[in-house]
């Protein structure tokens, strides 16, 4: 695959030359990180720098097997085989990345043992053939473990195939570059909002089911970028998004006003 | 100033409440909530809750807990306490708050034992800006650990300086702010009658101590108006119920009065969170199977009837469709879920982990019901306790129509644990509001009690039976029934004396609850339609022996 250029990632730890290593030896990824922590564009930046196509699907809770590996379709008389996702990335050699995978119903996540392990095979049970993975194909999967069920409803079998990497939001200061580069913006307004992010993740019972992510705020960034005042572009790209609660959204309202405000 | 929440609760990294207080006053902070002046401009207003906020953060008011300190201390000790707090969070500050840090005193110091030090010493100490406000070593409240039991009022030696201070109180259970505590003291008439008897259920819930001469608290968030145990206003109109008498085995009709009203809405210290993450998915399969659905525009198989017809329609000319798909879709979810939060005086008892039963209870009813709203279940929250036949009382936290919103949480919040157990008359009533207002063919009420059930003539054997009877009425209604005692150290045989056959657990942590939760619903539901159509059955046999005796 060759794109123009590398998506921008920064990274924080070892993460990439973990994720190489575990691409070079066969081994499945397994991406632990809260919401708009960058786990997707880190798998992007990856697949760019392996060389590798990438095919990303996101999973939902009524997302089959059928959805992943393929189906039969009806055409005129005839019936034809359509490849999922992943049995395409199979077949190609690509980067399958499920996002947010624990969303999958159960039944579907066992259809990527075989894949995960060393077998590396994918059984099409429709088909009646079992697919050998061919060689640079790799599996990633993701998954928040802020919604704590999670942790249990990835099986335990499926969990200890994978190589874990675990993401969490940059420091302030790497923020503050992806915000700035990520939105055209100057360090100083970017500074502004990633000190915001940083009060809102300080908030931990505040009726918000989940913080500022480093992709919320980079929203606002673009949006004042565009010539929206930065408060405003806080209150739609931030506020908005994470909660419906009056109370909850007056108090971050204030908060954004304070800080982001052009009185001071 | 509610505003102004989050911002106090972002700089001191914990949920802080931020309360309007008299003009006269300076700002002034116990740990739990931060009190400004109500006629403070926006501006100061934003400096002040900085400045208090960080003296929570830096863990300032801690030296104020160990006791005597001469009252001249308190000032110096903020002079200086104030900007190292406000230097060591000066990254999270807003910009009108950077400006007050002295940062040549700031650095002086390195810890608030070395401010506390440096202010009883003898040293010069320039004033502190007037923003600083003030600090009441008296009134800051011990920091409830996450772990700990609960938040305690530690007793201070007397400060001069602090003339205002009009009441305090001691307390055994978490939860609430002082003016929550206080409309809970107004709200709980039974505590006056602890001693007059052994009353094994009931325990008090606050110790009071009104210092001489001191004025009565003037103001409260609602008025209460059940000072001495009489609920019913005007407009607020009990319901009557039965109740079972296990020992003349009759009905007694028209015997214990309930009375429906809204959960005081208190600015509470503590916020429990409503998010049900950890129960969703136990609770996402219930009610909601998937079913192979044949003749769909797509899906995971051919659904060969449909394909075969359809190319026999074609062959013969007719008009076909394109529907030829077996898809696995799910059923729209039918489901509605009462919580009945039992908050009698024995829930205040101590339980599992040096916490409340309530408060484990309470961390229940917000997950159970956050789960369920998350779900797209009608769900509604309330809270029960009863004074004797004629006042047992739902408090009304959440209704099927609210939404589950900030207020819900305060409401839930503000609950304290008072009075006696008619779990009966509250199950009959639990069971009245699903029948009317839930509005969907399938219904379940979750019933988070310790199972203790007391109240005037209602002991033993009786109560227990009464509870039997109320939960296998509303099975035979079609509701289903869930009992779960929470952080209660209750035997299995005192539980299934209570609930009966009715589906029942007992964990000893609310984060327990996902492991156990799936089946339990799954059998709560599946009895109360085995129930119901049992029920039927014998009613429909009963009318047929009837016309035929008439017959004959």
């Amino acid at each position: 695959m060759t794109t123009a250029a590398r998506p921008f990632y920064v990274p924080v730890g070892d993460e990439e030359q973990v994720f190489a290593a575990a691409y070079r030896q066969g081994l499945s990824l397994l991406l632990k990180g809260p919401t708009g922590c960058g786990k997707t564009r880190f798998v992007e930046a990856m697949a760019y720098d392996l060389q590798r196509p990438l095919i990303t699907v996101a999973c939902h809770d009524d997302l089959t097997t059928a959805d992943l590996v393929g189906r039969f379709l009806l055409e005129g008389g005839d019936t034809r085989w359509v490849d999922g996702p992943l049995t395409r990335a199979v077949r190609e050699g690509a980067i399958c990345y499920l996002d947010e995978v624990v969303e999958a119903r159960q039944d579907t996540t066992v259809v990527l043992h075989p894949l995960a392990d060393h077998r590396r095979q994918l059984p099409i049970e429709r088909l009646g053939t079992v697919l050998d993975a061919a060689p640079g194909f790799c599996l990633v999967v993701s998954y928040n473990p802020g919604y704590q069920s999670v942790l249990k409803d990835l099986k335990d079998s499926t969990r200890q195939r994978m190589v874990a990497i675990e993401l969490d939001f940059p420091p302030p200061d790497v923020e503050e570059k992806i915000v700035s580069h990520e939105a055209g913006v100057d360090h100083e307004v970017a500074a502004r909002l990633v000190q915001l992010g940083q009060l809102i993740r300080r908030l931990e019972t505040a009726g918000l089911r989940e913080v500022a992510s480093t992709r919320v705020l980079i929203a606002a960034a673009r949006l004042f970028a565009e010539g929206v005042p930065l408060a405003a572009a806080a209150r739609a790209a931030v506020a908005g998004p994470l909660t419906d609660d009056p109370v909850v959204t007056a108090g971050l309202h204030e908060l954004i006003d304070t800080y982001l405000g052009s009185a001071y | 100033m509610e505003r102004l929440r989050l911002l106090a609760s972002a700089i001191a990294g914990r949920s802080v409440e931020v309360v309007a207080a008299d003009p006269s006053e300076q700002a002034w902070t116990d740990g739990v909530a931060i009190h400004v002046p109500s006629d403070a401009g926006h501006r100061d207003a934003v400096r002040m809750v900085s400045v208090q906020a960080a003296l929570v953060a830096a863990g300032s008011l801690t030296p104020l807990l160990g006791g005597a300190r001469r009252p001249r201390v308190a000032p110096r000790y903020l002079a200086v306490e104030g900007h190292r707090a406000l230097g060591a969070c000066e990254d999270l500050l807003p910009a009108a708050a950077r400006s007050l840090i002295d940062h040549r005193v700031a650095s002086a110091v390195r810890s608030a034992d070395e401010s506390m030090a440096l202010a009883c010493s003898r040293s010069a100490i320039a004033p502190a800006p007037w923003e600083f406000g003030a600090l009441h070593p008296r009134r800051v409240l011990e920091p409830a650990a996450p772990t700990s039991d609960s938040q305690t009022l530690v007793e201070l030696e007397e400060d001069d300086a602090d003339e205002d201070a009009r009441w305090s109180w001691s307390s055994p259970v978490g939860g609430g702010g002082p003016l929550g505590k206080l409309l809970a003291r107004l709200l709980s008439p039974t505590r006056s009658r602890v001693d007059s008897g052994p009353l094994g259920a009931d325990r008090p819930t606050h110790a009071s101590s009104v210092r001489p001469g001191a004025g009565r608290p003037v103001t409260t968030a609602l008025r209460p108006d059940a000072a001495t145990g009489v609920l019913g206003d005007a407009d607020n109109v009990g319901t009557s119920y039965p109740e079972w008498d296990v020992h003349g085995a009759r009905y007694r009709a028209d015997w214990c009065t309930v009375t429906e009203r809204n959960a005081p809405l208190v600015a509470a210290a503590q916020s429990t969170p409503l998010d049900g993450a950890t129960l969703r998915r136990p609770l996402a399969r219930l009610g909601v199977g998937l079913t192979p659905t044949r003749r769909q525009p797509g899906g995971d198989d051919i659904d060969i009837d449909a394909a075969v017809e359809l190319v026999v329609d074609r062959r013969l000319g007719r008009p076909h469709g394109e529907d030829v798909y077996l898809a696995s879709l799910r059923r729209r979810r039918d489901l509605a879920v009462l919580v009945l939060l039992d908050v009698s005086g024995s829930a205040g008892e101590p339980g599992t982990g040096g916490r409340a039963v309530h408060e484990h209870q309470r961390a229940a009813a917000a997950v159970l019901t956050s789960a369920a709203h998350e779900l797209g279940d009608r769900v509604a929250l309330y809270a029960f306790n009863s004074r004797g036949r004629k006042a047992v009382q739902l408090l009304r936290v959440k209704a099927f129509d609210d939404h589950l919103d900030a207020h819900v949480a305060r409401r839930l919040d503000g609950l304290v644990p008072g009075a006696y157990t008619r779990l009966g008359a509250a199950i009959r009533h639990g069971t009245t509001i699903l029948e009317h207002r839930a509005g969907t063919p399938r219904r379940l009420l979750v019933v988070l009690s310790d199972g203790f059930a007391y109240d005037h003539g209602y002991e033993g054997r009786y109560g227990e039976a009464d509870a039997r009877r109320a939960l296998l009425e509303a099975r035979r209604a079609g509701v289903g029934c869930l009992c779960l005692s929470v952080g209660a150290d209750v035997e299995p045989a005192a539980l299934r004396r209570v609930f009966g056959s009715a589906a029942h657990a007992s964990v000893p942590r609310a984060d327990q609850l996902p492991a156990v939760i799936g089946p339990l619903f799954r059998a709560a539901i599946r009895s109360a339609e085995a129930q119901q159509r049992v029920h039927h059955r014998r009613e429909r046999a009963k009318e047929r022996l009837d016309m035929d005796r008439r017959n004959r």
